[in-house]
């Protein structure tokens, strides 16, 4: 039988593509105990930037049209962009505001990014056909997987250890995780704190670009709410993993595909409709039992 | 050339006064100790100096730069540092990559390296710890890191918040000798705040006594724990007999 290597490539690459979402928001969440909601709406926003703006039914490609060596880079900056942004117009002027104003006024930013999209690209889901060739099947160990599969895992492991290399070995990432554990001491010593904060930003953004690249290639499909589920998934995850813990966030990002994957695979047919209700069911279990869920960071503590 | 001064400072929390009008100046080299029972005021002090905390009034001054309203970032770059009370060690972080943090504003990135070895000459129990993580240090060790990294942003001037706070009184000797001899090396001015006057009489300096957020008292440390001014500041004047 084959039905195992299977369900672990789906269980990897679905739980990729929860850990670099559930990165983006505890990268945030770190530097400025931010639950970012505006998180899914980055992922749609790159989604909509590879085709042209128009309300029309059909997508005419546009920063899509680039060949990926062009278009990828160019869709993390998208990402970056739009992520620095936010930061610039919106949570900067809320520094002093208590965790749960910034949490409220990222769903109001999410809101405002959803209805422009509606705006420009109106509300019909549209059908993007990006690297149509990755979905076809590669056999592997007596598996047929997707090609994109593989490219998921071995793109959210590249993601992760650049990650890891650049909090571990720059400046940048010693000051991140500086302030990510006690920002006024950080400050003290001289760490900008606006450098800090945007440059997690940055980070988060472009995750939510390679997270919009994935998705669109998966599923064919712009939507404007397509970011929603995937956010959600993703903050569960991060809170599972403990907020503000990276580790965790990936960690978590992994169990939670892995989880839903394996619901999906050995539920009984006629339970597996409600697959989510016992997602979640494993989710306020899991919480119960770890109320700081299962890797726990000192920097939850809220900043001074 | 670092003559800090400050003038008619206020600092509220809310509505509740911390520092109601406090004024003095500190010169180049200068040994201070800011002593006085709890809630005088003396960490407020500390932290509307390094920026940590908005002043309400007054202002604040640092070779003729004015520190009111600059981000602590930026007090930081002029030549101040802080070791604050409880210390603040990044925990999650190695001892060297505490070292590091405060690195970021020098100019002179060659004499960083120089400088480390010279802090874990200095303090040879943190030499040896250099890659564990900074959490796992006693409370003397944490102690010591702060000063060293507080020294590596390469300050003029030290604010030292309560030193001695939960350790052992031969560590709290330790403490002292290093920012004695510190000062002697480098001639940086030194602003400690030490609840124990004893102990400040002991390490000598000038002292500034607060009490109920403003000064009432400044002199020698030696003669301030002979005379009866530190008790009427702790105390106060009308309090009968004793401590209850």
């Amino acid at each position: 039988m084959n039905a195992i290597p299977q369900l672990f490539f789906d269980a990897m690459s679905l739980g990729g593509i929860y850990a670099m979402a559930a990165l983006g928001i505890a990268l945030i969440f770190g530097v400025m105990k931010l639950v970012n909601f505006a998180h899914g709406e980055y992922i749609a926003f790159c989604v909509f930037a590879l085709i042209v703006p128009s309300t029309d039914a059909v997508a005419v490609m546009f920063i899509g049209k680039a060949p990926a060596i062009v278009l990828i880079p160019i869709l993390l900056l998208v990402g970056a962009a739009v992520a620095v942004a936010s930061e610039f117009f919106v949570f900067r002027h809320m520094r002093r505001a208590t965790p749960v104003a910034m949490m409220i006024s990222s769903f109001a930013l999410g809101f405002v990014i959803q209805n422009t999209l509606l705006l420009v690209y109106g509300s019909r889901p549209k059908a993007i056909s990006l690297w149509p060739e990755l979905n076809k099947p590669v056999s592997i160990i007596g598996a047929s997987i997707p090609l994109l599969q593989i490219i998921v895992i071995l793109t959210t492991l590249i993601v992760v250890v650049a990650l890891a290399l650049l909090l571990k070995k720059t400046r940048i990432g010693l000051e991140m995780r500086a302030a990510a554990e006690n920002f006024t001491m950080a400050r003290l010593l001289g760490v900008r704190a606006n450098v800090v904060i945007t440059g997690a930003f940055a980070l988060s953004g472009a995750l939510a670009a390679a997270v919009a690249l994935i998705m669109v290639t998966q599923t064919g499909v712009a939507d404007v709410r397509m970011g929603g589920q995937i956010m959600l998934v993703a903050f569960i995850a991060t809170v599972i993993g403990g907020l503000g813990s990276l580790p965790g966030a990936v960690a978590a990002g992994f169990l939670i595909g892995a989880a839903s994957v394996i619901l999906q695979g050995f539920l009984p047919l006629e339970a597996r409709p409600f697959r989510d209700a016992f997602l979640y069911t494993l989710v306020i279990v899991v919480l119960l039992l770890r109320p700081d869920g299962l890797f726990t960071s000192n920097s939850t503590k809220p900043r001074v | 050339m670092s003559k800090l001064g400050v003038y008619d400072v206020a600092v509220r929390y809310g509505k509740i006064p911390a520092l109601e009008d406090v004024s003095f100046t500190v010169s180049e080299g200068e040994r201070l100790f800011i002593s006085g029972p709890n809630g005088a005021g003396k960490s407020s002090l500390l932290k509307a100096i390094c920026g940590a905390a908005p002043t309400s009034h007054g202002r604040i001054e640092v070779d003729g730069d004015v520190l009111n309203g600059r981000s602590p970032e930026a007090i930081a770059r002029l030549g101040l540092t802080m070791v604050p009370e409880g210390r603040d060690i990044f925990g999650t972080l190695t001892v060297e990559e505490n070292l590091r943090v405060g690195t970021g504003i020098r100019r002179d990135k060659s004499a960083i390296e120089t400088d480390i070895e010279e802090v874990y000459e200095n303090f040879p129990m943190l030499a040896d710890r250099r890659h564990a993580n900074a959490g796992a240090l006693s409370g003397g060790q944490q102690q010591m890191l702060a000063i060293g990294r507080g020294l590596m942003t390469n300050p003029k001037l030290m604010l030292v918040d309560e030193p001695s706070l939960g350790l052992a009184p031969n560590i709290v000797d330790q403490v002292y000798q290093t920012l004695v001899n510190l000062q002697k090396d480098r001639g940086l001015t030194l602003i400690i705040v030490e609840q124990s006057s004893a102990r400040a009489a002991r390490v000598g300096g000038r002292m500034l006594l607060l009490r109920g957020g403003n000064v009432v008292g400044d002199g020698d440390s030696v003669k301030f724990a002979e005379s009866d001014l530190l008790k009427e500041a702790y105390f106060g004047q009308d309090t009968p007999e004793g401590p209850s």
